[in-house]
C-alpha cells in the first residue's frame, strides 16, 4: 500500500479521479475548483487519457454526456455558477440513464458570488436542480482523504445504478492541504454492453432522454423512481461522533461538520454531554437513522454554510420531535469553532431553542 | 531589518499565518490578489518583526518568504 502524501483537496479529486479509471475529464476554469483542471491538464495526456478544456461549462457537461454514452468512466468538476450552467446536461444524463461523475467545489452565492467557500448549493444537488423528476446521489466529503474515497466510491455508484453521481464539496476542502493515501491505479473498464460502440455485428444501442409518447416517458420515469427506491434502501450513509450519552446533537455535514466537531470536543471538555450527526450521502438524506437520534436526545443544532437548506431535511427527519435550533453563515462567511461552540452553550443553558434563518 | 514578503498571487487568504504570529502583524489585506482572494500582508510600523518565520511554516501553499536580520556582534 502507499504511504501517506500532502496534497491539496482539488489535486486528491483529480488523482483520486485517474486512479479509479477516470478516462476522460471535461472541464472549465473555475476558482476555487480551477486545480482539479490543472493537474487533469497534465496527468491525462500522459497516460494517454482525454483531457479537454470546454468552451463552457454548458459544453462541458455535454462532453461529459457524450463520453458516458460511449461507455468510458469520465468525469467534470466546477463551482456553484458553472453548476448551474450543468443542470440542463445533468437531467439530459439522468433521463438517458448513463454513468458520469461530478464534483461541486460550492462558493459564495447567490449570482456570480465570490469565490470564497459555502454550501449554499445543497438543494440543488439533492432535490433534482434541473428540470423534470430525477434525483442525484450526493455524497458529502468532510477531510481530503474522504474526498479522495468518495470519488473513487462515485465512479462505482454510478456504474451500479447507471445514475449520474455528484460529488459536493466547497472552497475549503479544494483549497486545504491534508495528508491523504492514495488507493491503487485501477485498471480501466471496458465499455458497458447499453454503451454505443458501433452495432456492427450486433443489434443496435439506443440512448435518449426524447420520450415524445406520454406512456413510454412515464414508463422510463418508473424506472427512474425504482432506481432511487434501491439508492434510498441501499447507499444511505452518516457518521456520528461522541454521539451515544449526547443530549444535544450537532447535525452538520462536509467543512461545517469538521468545523463543528472542533466545537462539540471544546464543550465535551467543559462537561456539555453534545456529539455530532454527520450525514455523509445527503441524497439519499439518512433520515430514518437521524429521526432515532431524535428520539434520545433533548435538542438539535443544525450548523450549515447556508441559510437553512439542510434544515428542512433535518426538520421532515425528526417530524419536529425536537426543538431545532440553527446556525447558519451565507456568503462564503466560514462559521468559527468559538461560533457554533455559544450556540451549544447557548443550547445547554436552557435558551430557547427556536428555529431561526438567521443570517449574520 | 527582519520581514516577510508575501507571494501575493499564491496566497489563497485563508488566514493561517495571522493566527500564529506572536507580535501580530500579519494580517488580511483589503485588496484582491489576481485570483479574486484578500492576500496577507504584514503590518509592522515599529519594526517588531524578529525572522521567527512562523508565519511562513504555517503558510500551505508556501507564499511567504521571510528576511531575517542577523546581528554580527
Amino acid at each position: 500500500m502507499s504511504s501517506k502524501i500532502l496534497m491539496k483537496g482539488n489535486e486528491a479529486i483529480a488523482e483520486s479521479a485517474i486512479r479509479a479509471g477516470c478516462q476522460a475529464y471535461f472541464g472549465y476554469p473555475i476558482t476555487p475548483q480551477t486545480e482539479v483542471l490543472e493537474y487533469m491538464a497534465r496527468r491525462m495526456p500522459q497516460l494517454g487519457r482525454v483531457f479537454l478544456q470546454a468552451e463552457s461549462e454548458l459544453a462541458a457537461i455535454n462532453m461529459l454526456y457524450g463520453a458516458a454514452c460511449a461507455g468510458v468512466r469520465a468525469m467534470t468538476s466546477t463551482s456553484s455558477p458553472g453548476f448551474s450552467l450543468m443542470q440542463e446536461g445533468i437531467s439530459y444524463i439522468a433521463c438517458s440513464m448513463v454513468p458520469a461523475v461530478v464534483v461541486n467545489v460550492m462558493r459564495g452565492g447567490p449570482g456570480l458570488g465570490n469565490i470564497q467557500p459555502s454550501q449554499a448549493d445543497y438543494s440543488q444537488m439533492t432535490k433534482g436542480g434541473g428540470h423534470g423528476d430525477y434525483k442525484v446521489l450526493t455524497l458529502a466529503p468532510s477531510t481530503i482523504q474522504e474526498l479522495v474515497d468518495h470519488v473513487g466510491l462515485a465512479f462505482d455508484l454510478a456504474d451500479e445504478y447507471r445514475q449520474v453521481v455528484f460529488v459536493i464539496a466547497d472552497g475549503m476542502l479544494g483549497q486545504m492541504m491534508e495528508p491523504v493515501e492514495l488507493p491503487e491505479m485501477r485498471e480501466l473498464r471496458p465499455p458497458p454492453a447499453w454503451a454505443l460502440t458501433g452495432a456492427k455485428g450486433r443489434p443496435k444501442n439506443i440512448i435518449t432522454s426524447l420520450y415524445l409518447n406520454a406512456p413510454e416517458l412515464e414508463r422510463v420515469n418508473q424506472e427512474l423512481q425504482a432506481v432511487y427506491r434501491r439508492i434510498e434502501a441501499n447507499e444511505v450513509r452518516y457518521d456520528t461522533y461522541l454521539l451515544e450519552d449526547a443530549e444535544i446533537a450537532v447535525v452538520a455535514y462536509g467543512t461545517a461538520a469538521r468545523i463543528a466537531r472542533t466545537a462539540i470536543r471544546r464543550a465535551r471538555e467543559a462537561g456539555i454531554r453534545v456529539g455530532l450527526f454527520r450525514p455523509i450521502t445527503v441524497y439519499p438524506f439518512p433520515y430514518d437513522a437521524l429521526a432515532e437520534v431524535a428520539g434520545r436526545v433533548q435538542e438539535m443544532l443544525v450548523v450549515e454554510m447556508s441559510a437553512g437548506q439542510m434544515l428542512e431535511d433535518v426538520r421532515m427527519a425528526t417530524c419536529c420531535r425536537v426543538p431545532i435550533r440553527f446556525f447558519g453563515k451565507m456568503g462564503g462567511i466560514v462559521p468559527l469553532p468559538e461560533d457554533i461552540l455559544a450556540e451549544i452553550e447557548a443550547l445547554a443553558q436552557g435558551k430557547p431553542a427556536l428555529v431561526a434563518q438567521e443570517g449574520a | 531589518m527582519s520581514h516577510i514578503v508575501v507571494d501575493e498571487d499564491r496566497c489563497k487568504g485563508c488566514g493561517l499565518c495571522t493566527t500564529v504570529c506572536p507580535f501580530d502583524l500579519v494580517h488580511i489585506a483589503e485588496h484582491f490578489n489576481a485570483k479574486g482572494y484578500r492576500p496577507a500582508a504584514q503590518v509592522d510600523p515599529k519594526g517588531e518583526c524578529t525572522g521567527c518565520a512562523m508565519c511562513a511554516m504555517m503558510c500551505p501553499d508556501v507564499a511567504i518568504v521571510v528576511y531575517k536580520t542577523v546581528r554580527v556582534p
